[in-house]
């Protein structure tokens, strides 16, 4: 493995652990229902600009480490980032042509759509849910997309990838 | 195929205990991210605590020690309490008070998810901690252990809608199931009949039914009672006592056959019960000397 193999794979590796911290980070109560989904903001960015050097099975295997770290079951969120991933992958080369807010408000949509599979599982699973707790976080992911673009970018020039 | 697995593994999951020492090693690995996201909130604290001005620390210094003194004044009549209790059951026949051990927990997490009432500590399997086994805080019950990993725990608070718990009133021992409602400030009691004698204000403690929690420990408040002649029940709500989602330090109650594994940070709430009925022994046959002897011990202490 070269040396920027190597640095491309930590700090892709560093990125999503990022994520998987601020997706258990505390937040003040307001703020809890409105959590914007990191890791799938994170793989978005990812898949959006290297589709061939990502898997889906990559997005699974940290949905499967999301699940732990809430306590949800096996393959709860991993289905939710698979299909996340899945659908940007998919629309990767129509995306690209968009200007930046029509693709957030796409991924308003792929995250919603996420979003409702995750409230069809949490209800199969016995808990009590709110519907605006599931839409929510999807709408202010979306809104965040040009941001995290904007910041990965910068940091990935900074380390030169 | 990745969503095939998924969904077998969901399934798998949720039937089996299979995938539990697989989530109990993962865990392991990934807890440490909890400590990660909350090193901010940690950092505020350590930095408040840096600049907090001196006269502050010796105002707080002297109001703890006014508290202390308070606490020891009230332990004085406990330990005589709980002395005539033994020798009253005693005489009853019935059987001993099991002492209960505690083990001092932090918090490392909260589920962020907010209608789900669950938060992580930092003591584990390693610590002798089980499943099933009831948290409380400094001032009541607090929920009980749902997920054990190798150094951290999973607990569910009462209030969740998924949780309840066999409670007592005090004033009249009437025994009630209280029942989280997804709100954090707020339990419900289930099937309480329209006449039954219950009131704002009365306390509500742990009955001791259904083997999980141990008796006696405070759990709510009654604050709003409403019967309706429509409906079959009374809607009782009640405050839960513990700060659930303020403390920062929790205690694990190890339950009977049960053991906190480092005895260092263990520490027994009464002597051991050898220890115990030999004393009582000598009471019998001296009570009135011995209990003085005692108060006098204390208070030598607190000089």
């Amino acid at each position: 493995m070269s040396a920027t193999r190597i640095t491309f794979v930590v700090f892709v590796g560093l990125s999503l652990v990022a994520a998987l911290v601020l997706s258990v980070a505390p937040l003040p109560d307001f703020m809890q229902t409105a959590r914007p989904l990191w890791l799938a903001l994170m793989l978005s960015y990812w898949v959006f600009e290297l589709p061939y050097n990502f898997k889906i099975s990559l997005a699974w295997v940290f949905g499967l480490a999301q699940d732990v770290l809430y306590g949800t079951y096996f393959g709860f969120h991993a289905l939710f980032l698979a299909f996340v991933v899945y659908a940007v992958l998919s629309f990767q080369q129509r995306l690209k042509m968009f200007p930046q807010w029509q693709q957030a408000i796409f991924l308003m949509l792929i995250y919603s759509i996420g979003q409702i599979f995750l409230l069809w599982l949490n209800a199969l699973a016995g808990n009590h849910t709110l519907v605006s707790q599931y839409i929510l976080p999807a709408l202010v992911s979306g809104l965040l997309w040009p941001w995290v673009y904007m910041i990965m970018r910068l940091l990935r020039k900074l380390v030169q990838l | 195929m990745v969503a095939i697995l998924s969904v077998l593994l969901m399934v798998i999951d949720a039937n089996f205990s299979t995938l539990k020492p697989v989530r109990s090693t993962a865990g392991l690995v990934l807890t440490p991210l909890y400590w990660v996201a909350e090193l901010p909130v940690r950092a505020f604290d350590n930095l408040n605590q840096v600049f907090t001005s001196r006269t502050e620390i010796l105002t707080e210094n002297e109001k703890l020690r006014a508290e202390t003194l308070l606490i020891k004044r009230r332990l004085q009549k406990l330990a005589l309490l709980t002395e005539q209790n033994l020798r009253l059951r005693e005489l009853l026949n019935s059987s001993a008070l099991f002492e209960e051990q505690v083990l001092a927990a932090e918090l490392l997490g909260v589920d962020p998810n907010p209608q789900i009432h669950k938060m992580v500590i930092d003591k584990g399997s390693q610590h002798g901690v089980y499943l099933g086994q009831p948290v409380l805080d400094a001032r009541g019950v607090v929920g009980q252990v749902v997920e054990v990993m190798p150094f951290s725990a999973r607990v569910l608070l009462m209030t969740d809608a998924t949780h309840s718990l066999p409670v007592q009133v005090t004033r009249n021992g009437l025994r009630a199931i209280a029942s989280g409602t997804g709100n954090p400030d707020i339990i419900e009691l289930r099937y309480i009949t329209d006449v039954a004698d219950i009131k704002e204000g009365d306390l509500l403690i742990t009955s001791g039914m259904g083997q999980r929690f141990p008796a006696g420990y405070p759990v709510a408040v009654v604050t709003n009672v409403v019967r309706g002649t429509g409906q079959p029940f009374a809607t009782v709500q009640a405050v839960p006592m513990a700060a659930l989602n303020r403390s920062r330090y929790f205690l694990l109650v190890f339950g009977e056959g049960h053991n906190p594994q480092s005895e260092a940070h263990a520490e027994q709430l009464n002597d051991s019960e050898q220890n115990k009925t030999t004393k009582d022994m000598q009471k019998l046959e001296a009570p009135t000397k011995k209990t003085k002897q005692e108060q006098t011990e204390v208070s030598g202490a607190e000089q």
